[in-house]
């Protein structure tokens, strides 16, 4: 059956890949436009069964990939398929850049989209259940599969343009399901940031784009692949001059701005930084993240699918598919490393005390995501990606956990943000089993109890944190030794990164420990659970923030009244939870690390699968001191991992279970400014609202007060006033009255009669092979005489000799010049009214010899010194 | 894909509906047919067969299935527009088997170009006979006529363009002058023709909605702005050239001052003075060009382009020259700073008006500093271009941004995106590669279609609303869904999102830009500055979005109002699928144009190889020889090279 379908799908002209990404297009179309007559029932078929269609497909694929893989091992294997041409461009030297729609499929994409239909299948199930009472429903699933879509070309783009395209199309979905209710101005809000913040990333990835264009003169992998070298040339490897801009020279007054050392970057250094750039945007990592936290405003499960199991993860896999240019940048690599460290310790301490359940989420994603770029900085790419698969299991799950309570939550309080909050929740457990327990699983994963799927990721990211050494790639480029005198990394950098994962690592364990045991355990203090003594009309789940009628709607309900306990969500939100929950606790075993000995090749599953694909880039990642006193190393680094999720847990379950809360709230009340600015978050957001926000509408403002102010004011109203007061000079003069007509008139006269009565000694030179013809001007009753004389004649006797009466006909003077010689010619004019006027001209004809003019067709021409008297 | 949603009141939730078994059914046929298509070699035939059937099938698709209670007018009205679509897209693509034989190329009608220009001006002439109590048969026959041309245009799009010049038309005018009746088209000329052509039908038939008074008038306007449109687009005489250009500004300065709103007489005024500033320059220095044409050649006049262009000049003169043409050009585009008449003219034009200034009148800017600054004066050009790159980023694509951002009139906000999206094109050009000039070219198209969009789709909240303040909206995303969904396409195309045609333009300018040596040092970060103005779009565009579509009903007066019409939709559905054509094959345009620019980038490059300043030419006015892609003179030229017979102007002495 494969070998039949191997030839139905040849590698070259994989067609399949078209069926995959037609899908979610196709259910994208029909549900947009179709979906509102269709109604919900066909509009749930038609997304689930897109949906179903393309995991099948991306299963059959993922099948067919690896029987091509294990024929070709251990080549990198390709499955490709060419849609059409889509444009060119310009490369360095002038080339011509083709750049196609293409789409490929390897064993890095393979997991990628299987992850996307395979989660998002079961998140478009979860979403028929979540979203059922909302009367945007179909417009709902249509922006959900056009995100599949958009996500799909994403990760089996063969081009960065095309990558482009569903990285901009994720970013554009993102900002439409944020904003999906719509009527609330915060969730508009809230998307436009979203989008806003991923479009600094993208100025980002299109620099990198016309970067490589200039350097590799290609944007396909497999082009970029095989001119990296020329990003680190042997001749000048820095070759981006960031100051003075572009490797100009600053002179005069300006000279003070010209650094003695021009600042220079090597090519890959600046696509590594303009590359992750982007991904700092799509995958909210440090200066980027701010736009994640208010992403939650969107539905959950957009939050469970976009912005936690695949769109944010864009940037790591981003990182992983260009590795081999990364690697190239010590530099780059450290930068990477550090802002995902940092991210995570950040993000994770800001969620210590986050009482919105969703944004606890949102910030430990933010802060998983760091723990991935962690992994990526330091080279450990495979590892960096299992993290990425893990995730998305139990992130995902978590969510959609979270959106199952905030569903039984909304059941009394509709209020969305009080509906999220973990003050209100607590002893769910009893009320929603299914929930409480893979939301369990979840949260043991992420918080790393040995042997679940977290604990195998985050320990194997540590670990290859603290012996990691990315040295420079650029070495099988340009040399060992010229490659040493580039950057390089300290050896200090390994330890420091560890130390941060590790208390990022202590942070997570307590913040989900915190986060499960408010929801789930304790006593339930949502509303008070009884009989309800008037049936509400509102058993039922409302419509999230979105109806017909503009009021109110959801007119806030006492809460004291006894209303029906929460109740466990219908098997289409269960389901999903129960498999991802699964997943959660054994995806682990797809790539236990540290059990490699078990393998082949001491090769665990994934490693062994990706390995290919990060073939180039591992050759620039050292292992310190040595792979050998590495590997001891592993088990006690695994210990101290434990002793991490240790301390974490049981201080949180010491916090909020043995003393409810008090330890908490004491300190909370000990240092109260330290609480606040966790709770604001730091206050990132106010401060790039004081600095860049303001900045730029500042800098908006001063333009649109020039543009009116100054350049229309010059343009527009200076040059009307100057014509207005042009007119009422003239309109003085032109007044009827004839004195004045008189005066103007005798002025003129005078002036012409000046013209008439002063002669002038002008004439033209015209020059032929050395013969110069000098043409007099003529005038009223003139007489002419020419006197030439050399100009380097030693005695006046020459030029007496030439010297002759005035003749009014004389009016051409002929002269021969040879080459390099010159001659000073005096023309004097007598006019009738017997004045006088005279001027002189040296001629001089240049040397025979002129190359540069002649090359551009001059003919010899005289250069004249002018002196009139 | 639409953004919005609407009020439910008909039986969709209806959780067993009828119409969930025909999205299964139908779900089955793809899955057959997918499986059907596996088999590759029956792959082939069926998408050679689809291919064929495309302009048929799809919009049978658009009249079987559209979704809201539309007369069956529109729906075959929105069949016809979806089928001439497909038949473009089928018939341009790269390959595509023409109706003719290769063999014999399809005979190239010397009439043709004129026939273009000529059957707007007999349309005029013939409103000037109708009676103007009959308003239905005016606008019937703008209508018939402007088709007519569309029609008419068809040939153009059959011949393969490639280097040289088609169409040519050479008749001799004023003898004594030299001055001919001379109209060529290229691959460059042959999309801003196509988007003429395109684009005035559109404008007029949605301005027919709006415009009450005076049809006969407006009809006549249009017309004849059609025919000097396209007429200055082809001439390739220069003297033939101005006379359109300035034909071309008068309906306008009509249009905006009878029809246009409160300050309309003030925005008339700027923008004819403005305009005619530059014009007038530019009038004196054509007359200078043609007065050293004949004193290198002898005493022969000439102001064909063609001559023209073999004309050297030296340094100083050429500056001037120069400048003269590029002023004249620069307020057209608008550059900054002489952009101030746009936001005014615009805000104060009818809807119709607007639509035909942004898309075509525009261009002209652009496209005569393309084909005659670029091709007459080319070490001016490069010269100047590294100084005006920066102008055109610092002053056009970010000023014109931020200054997009801080307005409350969406229609004033547009202008100054034009602005922006202008800086682009113009970025394009002095960067001079061939990806950022065919970008340049391609952008042209782009923010004709784009832009256009934006203004018609503005006009339709202005007439029902009778304000264009964003402050007076919000919440329309709920009062109107499917006007709101087609406003945040555009915009979204407007921004230059991937897929749509915005982004193919600016990426192409942009990487263009950066690989580009006429830029001096500066290249680098002029392309950075280009890309920084992606971020800038997204902010004035969203944020207008979200003031007019999100949020709740503020307005008690916004409550009542009625989604696009369908005259609206059928004026803006040709531009939307424009928009994603152009996104998704912007090889239809590209491979017709690539010849052209290659052309036009080959000739600038011979004269200013040396960088990063060129070398001006320093003898005397000559000429040289004629371009070899030129078409063959009517008379006998001048032989190159000849010798100075008058005085050598450098060489004056006073």
């Amino acid at each position: 059956m494969l070998k039949f379908l191997t030839t139905l799908f040849p590698a070259g002209d994989f067609t399949l890949l078209a069926v995959i990404l037609g899908m979610p297009l196709l259910g994208a179309i029909v549900n947009g436009i179709w979906g509102k007559r269709l109604g919900k029932q066909a509009v749930k078929t038609m997304a689930l069964s897109v949906m179903g269609i393309a995991f099948a497909a991306s299963a059959l694929t993922f099948l067919l990939l690896d029987r091509e893989a294990s024929h070709h091992a251990p080549e990198h294997v390709k499955l490709s398929w060419l849609a059409w041409k889509w444009m060119s461009t310009t490369g360095g030297r002038g080339a011509s850049v083709p750049i196609e729609l293409k789409f490929s499929v390897d064993a890095l994409s393979g997991v990628m989209m299987l992850v996307i239909t395979g989660i998002g299948f079961l998140i478009h199930l979860y979403a028929t259940a979540y979203m059922e009472k909302d009367p945007g429903f179909h417009r709902f699933f249509a922006y959900l599969n056009l995100f599949v879509f958009s996500m799909l070309v994403l990760v089996l783009a063969d081009n960065l343009p095309v990558l482009f395209v569903g990285w901009e199309g994720v970013g554009l979905c993102s900002y439409l399901l944020i904003g999906f209710w719509y009527k609330n101005e915060a969730n508009a809000t809230a998307g436009k940031k979203a989008f806003i913040a991923n479009r600094v990333g993208d100025f980002g990835l299109l620099c990198a784009m016309f970067l490589l264009v200039q350097y590799t003169g290609a944007l396909d992998w497999n082009g970029i692949e095989n001119g990296a070298g020329s990003l680190v040339s042997q001749a000048d490897p820095m070759q981006v001059h960031l100051w003075p801009i572009g490797g100009g020279q600053f002179q005069g007054a300006l000279s003070f701005l010209q650094p003695k050392t021009p600042l220079m970057i090597t090519g890959a250094t600046a696509v590594g930084l303009m590359l992750f750039l982007g991904c700092t945007g799509k995958s909210a990592q440090v200066p980027l993240y701010v736009w994640l936290p208010d992403a939650m405003a969107g539905p959950t499960p957009v939050s469970a699918l976009i912005h936690a199991a695949t769109m944010v993860t864009a940037g790591i896999y981003l990182v992983c598919r260009l590795s081999f240019v990364f690697v190239l940048s010590p530099f780059t690599m450290a930068v990477i490393a550090f802002t995902g460290a940092f991210t995570a310790l950040f993000a994770a301490t800001i969620a210590l005390v986050q009482n919105d359940l969703k944004k606890v989420l949102a910030y430990s994603t933010v802060s998983q995501l760091g723990y991935m770029f962690l992994g990526v900085g330091v080279g450990a790419f495979s590892a960096g990606f299992f993290h990425v698969l893990t995730h998305a299991f139990f992130k995902a799950c978590l969510f959609l956990g979270a959106g199952s309570v905030i569903h039984a939550m909304h059941a009394r309080i509709h209020d969305d943000v009080k509906s999220q909050d973990m003050r209100y929740m607590g002893g769910l457990r009893k009320y929603m089993p299914y929930t409480f327990w893979t939301f369990g699983a979840a949260t043991i994963a992420i918080i790393g109890f040995p042997l679940t799927s977290g604990f195998f990721s985050k320990d194997e990211i540590l670990f290859k944190a603290f012996v990691n050494h990315p040295v420079n790639g650029a070495a099988t480029h340009m040399g060992a030794t010229a490659a040493a005198k580039l950057w390089q990394q300290p050896a200090w950098i390994g330890p420091v990164l560890w130390a941060m994962g590790f208390t990022t690592a202590v942070l997570t364990a307590f913040y989900m420990s915190r986060a499960f045991i408010l929801t789930f355990f304790g006593d339930f203090k949502g509303w008070t659970i009884g009989k309800p003594s008037v049936p509400s009309h509102h058993d039922a789940h409302d419509a999230h923030g979105d109806d017909d009628d503009d009021e109110e709607h959801h007119h806030a309900e006492d809460l004291k009244k006894p209303g029906l306990a929460p109740h466990e969500s219908p098997w289409q939100m269960t389901v999903p939870l129960m498999i991802l929950g699964t997943l959660s606790l054994a995806g682990g075993f797809l790539n236990p690390a540290l059990f490699a000995g078990m393998f082949k090749d001491h090769k665990p599953p994934m490693d062994h699968w990706l390995e290919p694909v990060f073939e180039e880039a591992s050759k620039a990642i050292q292992v310190l001191p040595s792979a050998e006193a590495a590997h001891h190393k592993e088990w006690p680094l695994t210990g101290a991992a434990f002793v991490a999720f240790l301390i974490g847990t049981a201080t949180a379950y010491y916090f909020y279970i043995t003393s409810k809360g008090a330890p908490a709230k004491d300190m909370a009340g000990r240092a109260p400014w330290l609480h606040k600015l966790l709770l604001d978050k730091w206050r990132v957001d106010e401060l790039y609202e004081a600095t860049v926000w303001n900045g730029t509408d500042a800098l908006a403002d001063t333009a649109i007060s020039a543009d009116q102010g100054f350049f229309d004011a010059i343009l527009g109203r200076l040059t009307a006033l100057l014509a207005a007061a042009f007119g009422t000079l003239l309109r003085v003069v032109q007044n009827g009255v004839v004195h004045v007509y008189a005066g103007a008139m005798a002025v003129g006269v005078v002036f012409i009669g000046w013209f008439v009565v002063v002669p002038r000694a002008d004439f033209v030179v015209q020059e032929q092979n050395g013969e110069y013809l000098l043409e007099a001007a003529p005038g009223m009753g003139y007489a002419y005489r020419w006197i030439s004389e050399p100009a380097n004649a030693k005695d006046a006797k020459d030029a007496k000799a030439g010297e002759e009466k005035f003749s009014p006909t004389s009016t051409q003077l002929k002269v021969h010049l040879d080459p390099d010689k010159s001659q000073t010619v005096r023309l004097e004019v007598k006019n009738a009214f017997g004045l006088g006027a005279s001027r002189n001209v040296t001629l001089t004809r240049p040397p025979a010899e002129k190359p540069a003019l002649e090359k551009l067709g001059a003919a010899d021409l005289p250069t004249m010194k002018l002196g009139n008297n | 894909m639409a953004a919005v949603e609407t009020p439910s009141n008909e039986p969709g939730t209806n959780p067993s509906s009828p119409y969930s078994v025909l999205v299964v059914g139908a779900m089955l046929l793809v899955i057959a047919s997918a499986s059907y298509v596996v088999v590759p070699e029956a792959l082939a035939k069926v998408l050679g067969g689809v291919g064929s059937l495309l302009p048929i099938l799809i919009p049978a698709l658009v009249v079987g299935a559209m979704p809201r209670g539309r007369s069956m007018g529109v729906r075959l009205a929105l069949g016809a527009i979806a089928a001439l679509l497909a038949l473009f897209v089928r018939n341009m693509w790269p390959g595509a088997e023409t109706a003719a034989d290769p063999a014999t190329p399809p005979v190239e009608s010397h009439t043709l170009l004129s026939w273009l220009i000529g059957l707007p001006f007999l349309g005029a002439a013939a409103i000037l006979f109708l009676p103007r109590q009959a308003p239905r048969t005016l606008k019937a026959v703008t209508l018939g006529v402007m088709f007519l041309s569309l029609l008419a245009s068809v040939p153009l799009l059959q011949v393969s363009m490639g280097r040289e010049f088609h169409f040519d038309q050479d008749v001799v005018w004023v003898e004594r002058f030299g001055i001919h009746y001379h109209v060529a088209l290229d691959g460059i000329s042959l999309w801003l023709v196509m988007l003429t052509v395109f684009i005035m039908p559109i404008a007029t038939y949605v301005s027919f909605g709006s415009i009450e008074t005076r049809i006969k008038d407006w009809c006549f306007a249009l017309l004849v702005l059609q025919g000097a449109m396209i007429g200055a687009l082809v001439a390739m005489d220069l003297f033939l050239f101005y006379v359109f250009w300035e034909v071309m500004l008068v309906p306008m300065y009509v249009m905006i001052g009878v029809w246009g709103g409160a300050n309309r007489i003030k925005a008339a005024i700027k923008f004819f003075l403005f305009t005619m500033t530059g014009s007038v320059l530019m009038l004196v220095a054509i007359f200078y060009l043609a007065y050293s044409y004949s004193r290198a050649s002898g005493g022969q006049m000439s102001f064909d382009y063609f001559e023209l262009q073999r004309v050297m000049l030296p340094h100083h003169i050429q500056m001037w020259v120069w400048g003269a043409f590029a002023l004249s050009f620069f307020i057209k585009v608008p550059m900054f700073p002489v952009h101030t008449w746009l936001p005014d003219a615009h805000t104060e034009a009818p809807t119709g008006g607007s639509i035909i200034l942004a898309a075509v009148m525009l261009k002209m800017g652009t496209y005569g500093y393309m084909r005659f600054c670029m091709g007459l004066f080319p070490e001016a050009c490069g010269w100047s271009a590294a100084t005006l790159g920066g102008v055109s980023v610092l002053g056009g694509i970010l000023y014109g941004a931020l200054c997009a951002w801080k307005q409350d009139d969406v229609k004033r906000l547009v202008a100054y995106s034009s602005v922006a999206h202008l800086g682009y094109v113009m970025l394009g050009l002095f960067a001079a590669t061939p990806a950022s000039m065919a970008g340049s070219v391609l952008q042209m198209v782009n923010h004709g279609v784009s832009t256009g969009a934006l203004f018609l789709l503005v006009g339709v909240i202005y007439d029902r609303r009778h304000t264009r303040m964003l402050d007076q909206f919000g919440g329309l995303a709920k009062v109107m869904p499917l006007y709101s969904a087609l406003f945040v396409i555009v915009a979204l195309s407007s921004v230059g999102l991937p897929g749509t045609n915005g982004f193919v333009g600016e990426f192409m300018i942009i990487t263009g830009t950066f690989v580009s040596n006429r830029l001096g040092h500066v290249n680098g970060i002029q392309a950075v500055g280009a890309a920084l103005g992606v971020i800038l779009a997204a902010l004035y565009m969203l944020g207008a979005v979200q003031k007019m579509f999100f949020g709740k009903v503020t307005n008690p007066e916004n409550k009542k109002l009625t989604d696009i019409n369908g005259r609206e939709l059928i004026a803006v559905t040709p531009l939307i699928g424009m928009i994603f054509i152009v996104g998704l094959f912007p090889n239809l345009l590209l491979e017709p144009m690539s010849g052209a620019i290659a052309r036009i980038h080959d000739d600038y490059s011979v004269r200013t190889e040396n960088n990063p300043a060129p070398k001006f030419y320093a003898g005397p006015i000559k000429l040289q020889a004629r371009r070899p892609e030129a078409p063959k003179p009517l008379l006998k030229a001048p032989p190159a090279d000849a010798p100075a017979t008058d005085k050598a102007p450098a060489a004056e002495g006073h």
